[in-house]
């Protein structure tokens, strides 16, 4: 029997998982594949949802469900800690001792945010990176009567870029409804001399800042955070004040790649930019955020790395050749306010134009977040 | 150490480089690869803004190939 191996039970490890079992359909219903989710909680997150919490878009447990009602029923879900990954013996092991072999292995272990990474932050800065801290950010917004806000990113790389973007744009809408923006500065802080990562979106972005009087500095890479100062300090010299915080923390790969030796510095393990397998094996393949390809970390990259590993493993596991390749395909909405939206589209070889925001690509975006359970989570097509 | 980022539309070549540059030892040497023309001009902005040095920029068919040095922690 040949037996399918998925690490992570997020977006990427989820719907990959659903594409190999609707790939491998006849040999899992035969009893001649097994595939297995290996998941510490088996509770799946849809952080996408964590930014629309904050502004009471979607409701806390909109963005979690049973890991074991996304799988198919064929797909064995296995709640454990994984120790590691021993890619010379080709098994996963299991905190306890337990060892789970395979043919072929899918690491989907995605990133994990280090909040404690830069001084100050824990205590003096809000964000919207895990639910409980949405929620509390939700909060203090609800509670914030007029004052300097700051938008910061504390630490690279993080999942969706785009965000500090979003909730930047999205603050200025929720505020002038509430009647505070006359009493509130906005502020913007990017490690990069322009607001963005490419100038295509960079230079759209920074018109509607200035037309919606947000202040940017630029760059700004933050070094540490006075939380009773309420001061934020940059590498380059420059210190920003600030009434509420909203900072994006840094990441990193997950422990386990770490301990199994598979990542570089920062836990994220080298990966082959188009056949999305790990460097130098031929039987593990890697997806989301848990690569080191330097493109998005974001819910649509996984997605669609998703179709390539899927449509790969199916091939090794009946012994064709594998040939799919990742064309770096990725997807994102950028929430210009609180009911509009514009967003990115590019590969590889072609970069992104924004179109202008409207309301039909903020309800794109909402129909997405509403059918994600439905369709994408469970690879329906 | 070379960093590829070409085709990295999204952080950027920039991002990859600020990434890589915080986990790497002072005195590296960095081959960043982009295929954005914006680099042209934020890199070696930020590498001054920074204090790192901009050793030279090669220019390759359809890329550009920047080589970078780590001057500080």
């Amino acid at each position: 029997m040949k037996r399918v191996i998925v690490l992570g039970g997020g977006i990427g490890g989820t719907t990959v998982a659903n594409r190999i079992r609707k790939g491998l359909e006849a040999e899992v219903a035969a009893g001649q594949t097994q595939i297995q989710l290996v998941d510490r909680e088996g509770i799946h997150a849809y952080q996408p949802g964590y930014l629309m919490v904050v502004f009471d878009k979607m409701r806390p447990e909109e963005t979690k469900r049973d890991e074991s009602g996304l799988l198919h029923r064929s797909i064995q879900l296995v709640r454990a800690e994984i120790e590691k990954v021993d890619a010379a013996a080709n098994k996963v092991v299991l905190r306890g001792g337990k060892e789970l072999p395979y043919d072929v292995l899918v690491i989907a272990t995605g990133s994990v945010i280090h909040p404690e990474a830069v001084p100050g932050f824990v205590d003096g800065a809000h964000s919207f990176y895990d639910l409980a801290n949405a929620q509390k950010l939700r909060t203090a917004i609800q509670q914030f009567s007029g004052g300097k806000i700051l938008v910061a990113v504390a630490g690279m790389p993080y999942k969706c870029p785009v965000a500090p973007l979003e909730v930047t744009f999205m603050l200025d809408d929720y505020l002038r409804t509430r009647g505070l923006r006359e009493k509130t500065e906005i502020h913007y802080a990017y490690p990069i001399p322009k607001v963005f990562g490419i100038d295509t979106v960079a230079q759209p972005m920074q018109r509607l800042m200035s037309e919606r009087n947000i202040s940017f500095h630029i760059p700004f890479n933050v070094e540490r955070i006075d939380p009773a100062g309420k001061t934020v300090k940059g590498v380059e010299g420059e210190t920003l004040p600030f009434d509420l915080l909203i900072a994006i923390p840094p990441h990193r790969g997950s422990d386990v790649v770490g301990a199994s030796g598979l990542g570089d510095k920062g836990n994220w393990i080298p990966t082959d930019r188009f056949t999305l397998k790990l460097e130098g094996k031929e039987n593990i393949y890697v997806l989301g955020d848990a690569t080191n390809i330097p493109i998005s970390k974001a819910g649509s990259t996984a997605d669609y790395e998703a179709e390539v590993v899927a449509h790969n493993v199916v091939a090794a596991v009946r012994g064709e050749s594998v040939s799919a390749r990742y064309d770096g395909r990725v997807y994102c909405w950028i929430m210009t306010g609180m009911a509009q939206a514009t967003y990115i589209k590019f590969d590889y070889l072609h970069p992104p134009h924004p179109p202008t925001p409207s309301f039909a690509h903020y309800w794109n975006k909402v129909i997405y977040n509403r059918t994600y359970w439905d369709i994408t989570a469970r690879a329906l097509f | 150490m070379v960093v590829d980022a070409r085709g990295s539309w999204c952080p950027g070549p920039l991002m990859e480089l600020v990434r890589v540059i915080q986990e790497e030892e002072v005195g590296t040497e960095f081959e960043l690869l982009s295929s954005d023309e914006g680099s042209r001009k934020d890199i070696p902005l930020w590498i001054d803004k920074a204090g790192h040095q901009l050793l030279r920029i090669q220019n390759e068919p359809g890329f550009d190939r920047f080589i970078i040095r780590k001057s500080h922690s």
